[in-house]
């Protein structure tokens, strides 16, 4: 399969998206390192649209001709300490898998973000030592690793080393 | 980083070293000695907190974080405080994970004592909450004395995380050490 990369989009899910929500997120090992429990039922997926993805303060659909194949997540923190500070997660249907998609996704991602959450500085990724997929992602988008934390949180029942990553608001190129 | 090393706790020597030290709640009672630290900006330099400038202030924090805190005692000398240190808990997926924090009056900085002191927290913690896998601590870039007393209490240097904390105003970097359950052997 060829994927032209140029036809990478992201925009808001909407209700539409249900059946190719639940392709993806129906399935384990695109949630394998993901705190969602996969989804099983064309509900589950109506519900998580309009309960988690529809209210998220941001959140993208990686579409492919405006056809929903993954997700980014960017979730800023709330708090007076961190709230300049957002988490980011995403996630790709495996037939798409290998292509880059993820990476492109996330590299438009991330300038967007910090236009539309002004006050935000710091983005950060945690990820699973053995995820090593997702690891080449961050990097190739410019996330900076800081280190790997020890035994930091349980996953999917299972205590997880993980790798820390971050990009600044002041790591965006000068010129994108 | 291969974590390969194990702390060995001489508590013999540290007893004679420090016979009178102790950790003990901090209670109401306590707030006089408690302002002597939390009122000095020298001790309050890189906590995320500002001086205390009155007594009152003092008692209402001991009243409603100190007294319901999960885990927070008082670092005494002869039984009078002159610092406090804490764990702090999560819930969840990230139950396994509690953060430690500490301060200690100006006058008694330099002679070991938060060191002692936080050896006998990693004592403690991991027997009194078994569901603790990992004690961390986040301590600005510029405060060596902090990392080097978590280095020598076995603490491991994980990584620097860029402007982690806004604190005072200002964007932050924090060193992150850790020490897990598995680390300690007595």
């Amino acid at each position: 399969m060829e994927v032209d990369l140029s036809k990478i989009t992201l925009r808001p899910f909407k209700l539409e998206d249900a059946d190719d929500f639940l392709l993806f997120a129906g399935d384990d090992q695109v949630t394998n390192y993901l705190r969602w429990q996969t989804l099983s039922s064309k509900q589950e997926a109506l519900d998580h649209i309009k309960d988690v993805c529809i209210p998220h303060p941001w959140r993208r659909s990686i579409c492919i001709d405006n056809c929903s194949i993954g997700f980014i997540s960017i979730f800023p923190f709330s708090g007076e300490e961190d709230r300049f500070k957002a988490n980011v997660g995403y996630g790709v249907a495996v037939k798409y898998w290998g292509h880059g998609i993820a990476t492109k996704a996330l590299k438009m991602a991330v300038p967007q973000f910090f236009a539309d959450f002004p006050d935000v500085v710091r983005l950060e990724a945690f990820i699973d030592a053995q995820n090593l997929g997702s690891q080449r992602v961050v990097e190739k988008t410019g996330f900076q690793k800081e280190g790997m934390l020890r035994k930091y949180a349980y996953m999917k029942g299972k205590l997880r080393d993980m790798f820390i990553y971050s990009f600044l608001s002041t790591d965006l190129p000068a010129n994108p | 980083m291969e974590v390969t090393s194990v702390v060995q706790l001489d508590q013999t020597k540290a007893k004679d070293e420090y016979p009178n030290l102790s950790l003990r709640p901090l209670q109401v009672s306590d707030v006089d000695d408690f302002m002597v630290w939390a009122s000095d900006e020298k001790v309050t330099r890189f906590c995320t907190w500002e001086p205390y400038t009155n007594k009152e202030d003092g008692l209402n924090y001991i009243k409603n974080i100190v007294v319901p805190h999960p885990w927070l005692r008082a670092i005494c000398i002869d039984d009078r405080p002159v610092g406090a240190i804490s764990v702090s808990a999560n819930s969840g997926n990230d139950k396994c994970r509690g953060e430690l924090g500490y301060v200690l009056a100006f006058k008694y900085w330099g002679k070991g004592i938060v060191t002692r002191a936080v050896m006998m927290v990693v004592e403690t913690i991991f027997v009194e909450w078994p569901h603790l896998e990992r004690l961390e601590a986040l301590v600005d870039v510029e405060n060596v004395g902090s990392q080097r007393v978590l280095e020598k209490a076995g603490f491991q240097r994980e990584g620097v995380l860029r402007k982690y904390l806004i604190v005072k105003g200002r964007s932050r970097d924090r060193v992150m050490l850790s020490f897990l359950s598995t680390d300690y052997q007595s």
